[in-house]
């Protein structure tokens, strides 16, 4: 980096900091910190970049600093011994006898003879032999003294405070043993030549500049759920191909989802382990009894419809249960029954229910496409094109194949296979022609082509995942990071 | 959809045409059948025709595919000797199970295999057509050991003892519903009987106490058996001897010889195994209408042929015969379909749907996709969660008394984590909350969906709501966090809302409200600390909940 990138990259710290040195005097952090105004930590940090920069450069000095003994921290509350005495004296009317005044100070004997050495040396102190013996009296030069102008008392407040003393009183409080000595490091920071280079260019640089390749924090956007984005695609394909739209509730009288779809009421297919039962609500209402006496007919002997009927007696109990939709084509069934437009085209997107333990590969819950389309001109024929359609338009798919398969409600039946560009041939969906006697009784004369897609393989390719439950995820990180579905 | 393990070895052998596995794989599409698995020789079919009984058997399946390809066309002819040997049935059974068929099987050359494959196929033909046994319930028996004529009359429960089919000891006819397995798991399709019906010989030797279970005695065959007894029970006659005809049809397949019974019922008799082809009309018109392939007659009647029907046409109408083995046919449309079966789905050329509808979305998609919109504009994350949950979640979690709370409930659930529909979306979020409490905060997170209530105004018993829940979770989220969601959701919308204080014990006191959004309720407020506990989540919280007009 040129000086000139060293200098834009300069950050608002470290350009206080500079400034802070400028006057080229070496300076340590907290002497910076004061100067510039920001935090030390900041000045430190700031420090440390600089040099890496290139701009100041360190450097260490060995320093003796002061500090007070236990004794020097005791004279510094209660007065030196010195002091102490004079006072007492002083107490006794300004003259005593040697013995009064160690009474009267408290000093012990060391103490009381050091005091007077120092007193006679300052010239506070008279002594004299009188009746009662060594007689003491003060000379009014102790005046100084008592009103704290002593210069060893300044010296050991000083000291306290950090300040720097006069070598005479340093020695003093050395010998006395009021202070000790220690050596410490103190590091300071200098601008070095390059940085004095820097000073004088930086206020001509406005802007700093960034490492465009540096971690920025993340931003978690508002998003749909993934699985919820592909379904809303879905919809609007299936829209745009001219498709209506049907009710999907979530659970459903039996009579749609098996009774009206011509499904024997005691067909293993209905019973306990194959879907599940409601304990309540344990049952609703049938539609209109014009509608179900035909049904009833339809299974019981074919009704109208030149069919032969499943040839049993048929029940309005079992019809009228309540269930949790079992596939989507009960939707189909109700709005078959609530009547349907010829020609027109039904879809809806199903949450079904089915009991089985949830693993990577099951779920009890899952999604279908489901609906048809109804006209007078319609064929077996057509129903292959609608699939192949769905095949190319909904699963981007490049070829189909079509399988003999088997629904009790439709009659022709068929599975198609779709070949995907990177899953390989895939079973897509299954398909036929409602059964004439579930469509007859209903009023429904025209062909109508039923179909259910598989949409959750294709989902899960979308997605990108290997694991079913992802469809409804759990795992706020994931989905976070899943990026946009897009439907081709 | 049921499975039928076949042999390749043995499959060719009946097809009299040795395909590769690929060239069976194509041709079982013909029996509307899928390879599942291949192990060595052994390949496992699945049938996704559930109604067709004659097709879970090897033979059956041969049958079926070789009018497809090879000259073994129309309907299958098989020669029937009569034996002479009556069944007699006592009026006595009339009211439990009063129905039965029966065909006598010689010159049986049984392999280990083959007897595997019948008994699993007897087992199918009662599972699936037999619903479960109720209609039909097969038995195979020893015929040697046996002796003419043969009864079927009904025994009050402790009148009779024999040895039901793998055990030593005799047991009574009570003891076998109450103690042997097969006995507890159909002991239902005799409820409430007071006599139950037995399948025996002339000295009162029990072959079986049907629809339960086979005697040890008689009802065990084996590779040594040569001579067998087939018998079908049930409540209607046509049923009993379809399911007879499936049976004793695979078994004439293999060559083995067919002799006939009396059935003698108190005031008829009837000879079975019957089988006279069945009858059904169809119309060219009609075929054509269908399929969509404009046949001609000839190749209408060369189609049926394939599809193992014997066909003649007059006056456009095509008049034809169906093997008496199959019960399947209910209407035109399933001899249709055989028809462009036979053509193969392969040689159709799909047709383009050319009529013009007008598309459109449901109300309430066009609603979802506006609220999820709002939604994603405050910077909310969406989620997607089952509508299946559990009760402890749903009331106990949020501080709810579980034995008050009424639910859409499951009745057969397979974990209780899934046992009951939500009724509300916030504690799905706050368990989502929970699971994800290593990832960085502030967590705002969505879901609009469905939730389920009790109503028996309504036609299922059950009143959706659409349901929108909004959770905020992070340093510093308070009441008018929340309320400020619940301001832009109703800004945008359009709706306008009123509060009131209320006391959810999930939710802070004197830091909730209850909402009334244009006619729907819902909720919001800080998380109580109990609530936060119970669910383990330790950042403030606050959650909306309302039900969309």
């Amino acid at each position: 980096m040129n000086l000139n990138q060293v200098i834009a990259s300069i950050s608002a710290i470290e350009k206080e900091t500079l400034k802070a040195l400028e006057s080229e005097k070496a300076k340590g952090p907290k002497e910076i910190a004061g100067d510039a105004n920001i935090p030390l930590d900041s000045v430190r940090r700031a420090v440390q970049w600089l040099k890496e920069k290139n701009l100041i450069q360190l450097e260490e000095q060995e320093e003796k600093s002061l500090k007070l003994s236990p004794a020097g921290k005791s004279s510094l509350r209660k007065g030196l011994p010195e002091k102490m005495f004079i006072e007492a004296l002083q107490r006794l009317g300004g003259k005593a006898a040697l013995e009064e005044v160690k009474k009267e100070s408290k000093l012990n004997t060391p103490e009381l003879h050091a005091s007077m050495g120092l007193a006679k040396k300052n010239a506070w102190l008279t002594i004299s032999k009188g009746e009662k013996g060594v007689e003491l009296g003060l000379t009014g030069l102790e005046e100084a003294l008592l009103k704290g102008e002593y210069s060893l008392e300044k010296a050991l407040n000083a000291v306290e405070a950090g300040e720097e003393i006069e070598e005479a009183e340093r020695k003093e409080l050395l010998r006395r043993g009021l202070a000790g000595e220690s050596t410490i490091v103190k590091r300071t920071a200098k601008l070095n030549q390059n940085g004095l280079n820097a000073m004088k260019m930086l206020s001509t640089v406005k802007q700093r500049t960034y490492n465009v390749q540096g971690q920025v924090p993340k931003l978690f956007i508002g998003k749909k759920q993934p699985y919820i984005q592909f379904l809303e695609q879905i919809r609007s394909k299936l829209v745009a191909l001219g498709f209506q739209e049907m009710a999907s509730p979530l659970t459903t009288q039996e009579f749609y989802n098996f009774d009206v779809l011509f499904q024997p009421q005691n067909h293993p297919a209905r019973n306990w382990t194959d879907t599940y039962q409601l304990k309540k609500p344990k049952s609703g209402k049938l539609p209109p009894n014009s509608i179900v006496e035909r049904v009833k007919a339809a299974h019981e002997n074919g009704w109208k419809t030149k069919s032969k009927g499943w040839g049993y007696n048929w029940s309005r109990e079992v019809a009228a249960r309540v269930m949790p939709t079992a596939h989507g084509t009960a939707h189909s069934a109700r709005q078959i029954v609530k009547g349907v437009e010829v020609p027109g085209k039904y879809f809806t997107i199903a949450r079904c229910y089915r009991p089985d333990v949830v693993d990577a590969t099951h779920m009890i819950e899952f999604n279908q496409l489901e609906g048809f389309i109804v006209d007078e001109s319609f064929t077996f024929r057509h129903l292959l094109g609608m699939l192949k359609q769905f095949a190319i338009e909904v699963a981007g798919a490049e070829d189909v194949k079509f399988f003999p398969d088997y629904y009790p409600f439709t009659e022709p039946s068929v599975q198609m296979s779709a070949k995907h560009p990177k899953l390989g041939w895939v079973e897509f969906g299954g398909a036929g022609i409602f059964r004439p006697e579930m469509m007859e009784p209903l009023g429904v004369k025209a062909p109508t082509l039923a179909w259910g897609l598989g949409i959750d393989r294709l989902a899960m390719f979308k997605l990108g995942i290997k694991d079913i439950r992802y469809l409804f995820a759990q795992d706020l990180d994931w989905l976070r990071k899943s990026e946009m579905v897009s439907v081709k | 959809m049921p499975n039928v393990e076949v042999s390749l070895k043995d499959m060719q052998k009946l097809l009299g045409k040795k395909l590769s596995l690929k060239q069976f794989e194509d041709a079982v599409l013909y029996a509307k059948g899928e390879i599942d698995a291949v192990e060595g020789d052994k390949i496992t079919v699945d049938v996704k025709e559930t109604n067709r009984p004659d097709l879970l058997s090897a033979e059956g399946l041969a049958r079926e595919i070789r009018g497809r390809i090879s000259n073994d066309r129309g309907v299958p002819k098989y020669k029937i000797k009569k034996s002479g040997v009556k069944l007699l049935v006592d009026k006595n059974v009339s009211a439990v199970r009063p129905k039965i068929a029966a065909a006598i099987i010689k010159n049986v050359k049984i392999t280990q295999d083959t007897l595997i494959q019948m008994i699993n196929s007897q087992e199918k033909v009662c599972l699936t057509f037999g619903r479960k046994r109720k209609e039909a319930a097969v038995g195979i028996y020893d015929w040697g050991k046996m002796k003419a004529p043969m009864h079927y009359r009904a025994y009050k429960p402790r009148e009779k003892k024999f040895i039901p089919l793998e055990y030593k000891a005799e047991m009574d006819l009570n003891e076998i519903l109450e103690e042997h397995p097969k006995g507890r798991e159909y002991a239902h399709l005799l409820k409430g009987h007071k006599l139950y019906p037995i399948v025996e010989d002339d000295n009162r030797v029990v072959s079986s106490m049907p629809p339960i279970i086979n005697s040890q005695v008689t009802g065990k065959v084996d590779e040594k058996t040569r001579e067998l007894l087939v018998e079908v029970t049930g409540h209607k006659q046509d049923v009993v001897e379809t399911a007879l005809n499936v049976m004793v049809s695979a078994m004439a397949e293999r060559e083995f010889d067919v002799y006939s019974v009396d059935i003698v019922y108190p005031k008829e008799k009837v000879t079975t195994p019957n089988f006279k082809p069945k009858k059904a009309i169809v119309s060219l018109k009609e075929i054509n209408r269908i399929s969509g392939l404009e046949l001609s007659k000839k190749k209408a009647l060369e189609l049926l042929a394939m599809a193992r029907y014997d066909a003649k046409e007059k006056g456009g109408k095509i008049y034809v015969e169906y093997p008496a083995y199959r019960q399947d046919i209910l209407h035109p449309v399933d001899v249709i379909e055989d028809i462009i079966i036979s053509y193969g789905f392969s040689n159709i050329e799909p047709a383009e749907v050319k009529v013009a509808t007008v598309g459109g979305e449901s109300k309430e998609a066009k609603q979802a996709k506006i609220v999820r919109e709002i939604c994603v504009g405050m910077g909310l994350q969406g989620i997607l969660s089952f509508t299946m949950t559990s009760k402890e979640k749903q009331a106990k979690k949020i501080a709810l008394d579980e034995e008050k709370e009424e639910f859409v409930e499951i009745a057969n659930p397979v974990s209780e984590n899934y046992a009951v529909f939500r009724k509300r979306i916030f504690p799905e979020l706050l368990e989502f909350l929970s699971r994800n409490k290593h990832c960085l905060y502030p967590q705002k997170i969505f879901e609009l969906g469905k939730t389920l209530e009790l109503d028996s105004g309504t036609e299922t018993g059950t009143r959706e709501e659409n349901t929108l829940s909004i959770v905020l979770s992070g340093k510093g989220f308070g009441f008018n966090a929340i309320k400020s969601a619940l301001d832009a959701v109703s800004d945008n919308l359009g709706i306008k809302y009123t509060l009131k204080e209320s006391a959810h014990p999930s939710l802070k006191e004197g830091r909730q409200a209850k909402i009334s959004f244009g006619g729907k309720k819902g909720l919001l407020g800080e998380l109580s600390n109990k609530t936060k506990q119970s669910f383990g989540v330790e950042q403030d919280t606050v959650v909306l909940e309302i039900n969309l007009p």
